[in-house]
């Protein structure tokens, strides 16, 4: 039990300026809704939070696991849905509907990752790919989950800790916060413990890892059905932020592609890298494309985005943590 | 009975059309081993190629086809020495990004160029035509299109396994470093198999822009046809990508009669239970 605690809390094995960027990165996001008084300003932090969540689940299956997965949106669209339908049909509390909806993902990943990973490499991709596509066009379909109109969340009178709802923003970035900082604590748990090694181990090489006794498939179906869990945390979050969920919004190709992105662009398979990846994509497109929008220039924030993705996929494919870890040892060594 | 014949014929037009579409993801996933996901936004500039010859210059639709075809050749050759050349030796992952990257690029281009809207081309010889065939009658761009792509595929296959450069692209596909030892100038026939698959899919893309919608957007639905026709085909195998290419046509239409918002969603899943059950499709190695 004590181990289990040291290894959930602890940072000690990371390298000292790395706390200390941690340390700092925490005491800003604690006081930055004193600081910055905007509600756009706000906003970007929240939704910075959100997509650092988002990278932080992916980045099991994606970066520790290697397996390229372009399909997290139909997790995050279970989590959105679960919360969403258990409120509005029978009023579920928040805190009852989040368990619900990871389950209920984790139970679909673990249900697709059987078949699915008998492929490897850009079969898998693509088929995350179509299963995330089918998810997004059967909830267009059905009626019991509102089709193409979506769910629209009662609000309530009153602001509470059930529902989690609340009149400002200020509410809503400590509660991302909060999960955003469970999630970091359970993949700091994960990186030392015996799954996270086996994925590490099947990501460098797979016949390798299956020679030093590790059942390379279990490890993958384990991974990929955890990460799911993990990406229906955040939907259910967007749910009680945005109040309005629909398939368009919750679930599409971009929001998965956004989220492999921001791991790749931070660098995949290492602690920090979904957190820098957001911490720079997520205010690009925020203020890029309110200043373009505004002045009708749809798109230059996404070419930008397409550009960063190439030179990253040309030149460092281990993202800006694989350039800050190699300027490090030069300056060491 | 005659609808279901018209919808059989119609699938099989709209196979063919496919089937040209899925030709060069497969032939430069058999030749380098790489999984294009820009293959649709090709297809898209293609499309909007026909549309600006239309509807700005006021030229008949029709003759954007080798223009098309032209651009697209180039754009292949491009992407591949100012990207693909550059991510080939990369993991995995980088090489997916990659091409991803590519395709966020030239679809937010388009989206830049030409706003989000929806467009379709509204003049030429061939749109809104009707053939009528005793009872069957057809959409007469259809007709032609697939006649085209029929004959530029088979133009294809000519050149890959009739000629001596078709000889050196598939020796390239089947051991680059021998073909290398031999004398091939393997990077050539890279840039080669991008050429041949970007011209032939903005053919094709120029063929469609006559009877469908024009977004910048579109571009990702023929990505995830062609990937379901050529895993069906088997990945790097062109007589599959022909064979599968009408299957998928007809599964598509004939699904689509029966339930139409779903259409595509058939299409995804035959994708998957493919990759599943056969990984090798029908004529993969």
């Amino acid at each position: 039990m004590r181990q289990l605690l040291i290894d959930i809390f602890s940072f000690e094995d990371r390298p000292r300026y790395e706390r200390i960027g941690f340390l700092i990165f925490i005491i800003i996001v604690i006081i930055f809704p004193w600081i910055v008084k905007s509600a756009y300003g706000r906003a970007v932090m929240i939704k910075f939070l959100l997509f650092a969540l988002f990278g932080l689940g992916w980045n099991l299956i994606g970066g520790y696991g290697g397996q390229v997965d372009l399909g997290q949106a139909k997790n995050v669209g279970f989590g959105a849905y679960a919360t969403g339908l258990m409120m509005l049909w029978w009023g579920v509390p928040f805190w009852i509907t989040v368990p619900v909806g990871m389950i209920i993902a984790a139970a679909e990943s673990f249900g697709v990752a059987y078949p699915m990973f008998r492929l490897k490499g850009h079969y898998f991709a693509i088929a995350t790919l179509c299963v995330a596509l089918v998810w997004k066009e059967l909830f267009v379909f059905w009626d019991w989950t509102g089709g193409a109109r979506g769910v629209e969340i009662p609000i309530r009178s009153t602001p509470d800790f059930i529902y989690m709802q609340f009149g400002s923003p200020i509410h809503y970035h400590y509660f991302i916060f909060f999960l955003f900082i469970t999630q970091l604590l359970f993949m700091n748990w994960f990186r030392k413990s015996k799954l996270g090694y086996e994925c590490q181990a099947v990501r460098d090489n797979e016949d390798v890892a299956a020679s030093l006794g590790i059942n390379v498939y279990r490890t993958k179906v384990i991974a990929y059905t955890i990460t799911g869990g993990l990406g229906a945390v955040g939907g259910s979050f967007m749910t009680v932020y945005y109040l309005y969920i629909d398939p368009d919004f919750v679930m599409p190709l971009d929001l998965s592609i956004l989220i492999a992105m921001t791991v790749m662009v931070g660098g995949a398979g290492s602690m920090w890298g979904p957190i820098i990846g957001s911490a720079l994509l997520i205010p690009l497109d925020m203020y890029l494309g309110a200043w373009l929008g505004a002045k009708k220039r749809l798109g230059i924030d996404f070419m930008i985005y397409a550009v960063i993705m190439m030179v990253i996929a040309a030149r460092e494919p281990k993202g800006i943590w694989g350039i800050i870890e190699r300027v490090r040892k030069k300056r060491v060594g | 009975m005659e609808l279901t014949v018209q919808l059989i014929i119609y699938g099989t037009l709209m196979g063919l059309v496919f089937a040209l579409i899925a030709l060069g993801l497969s032939l430069i996933f058999g030749v380098m081993n790489i999984v294009n996901f820009a293959h649709g936004e090709f297809l898209m500039v293609g499309m909007y190629i026909a549309y600006l010859l239309s509807t700005f210059l006021h030229f008949d639709p029709i003759i954007s086809l080798p223009l098309a075809a032209l651009a697209g050749y180039l754009l292949g050759i491009m992407s591949y020495h100012f990207l693909i050349h550059h991510i080939l030796r990369g993991p995995m992952v980088a090489q997916l990004f990659g091409t991803f990257g590519l395709m966020l690029f030239l679809r937010y281009l388009a989206m830049y160029i030409f706003t989000p809207d929806v467009r379709s081309i509204r003049t030429g010889i061939l749109v809104g035509k009707v053939l009528t065939l005793g009872w069957v009658s057809l959409d007469l761009s259809k007709v032609i299109s697939a006649g085209v792509c029929l004959i530029s595929f088979g133009l294809v296959y000519w050149m890959i396994y009739r000629t001596k450069l078709g000889r050196a692209l598939r020796a390239t596909s089947l051991d680059s470093e021998a073909a290398q030892y031999m004398g091939i100038d393997t990077k050539k026939m890279n840039a080669l198999a991008w050429g041949i698959g970007g011209a032939t899919v903005a053919l094709a893309g120029s063929l469609l822009a006559h009877f469908y919608y024009i977004t910048p957007t579109v571009g990702m639905l023929f990505t995830l046809i062609a990937f379901a026709i050529v895993a069906l085909g088997g990945f790097g195998s062109i007589t599959g990508a022909f064979l599968a290419g009408i299957i998928i046509g007809l599964i598509m239409v004939l699904s689509g009669h029966l339930v139409s918002e779903l259409k595509f969603t058939f299409i995804y899943i035959v994708y998957f239970l493919v990759v599943i059950f056969r990984p090798r499709g029908f004529f993969g190695w």
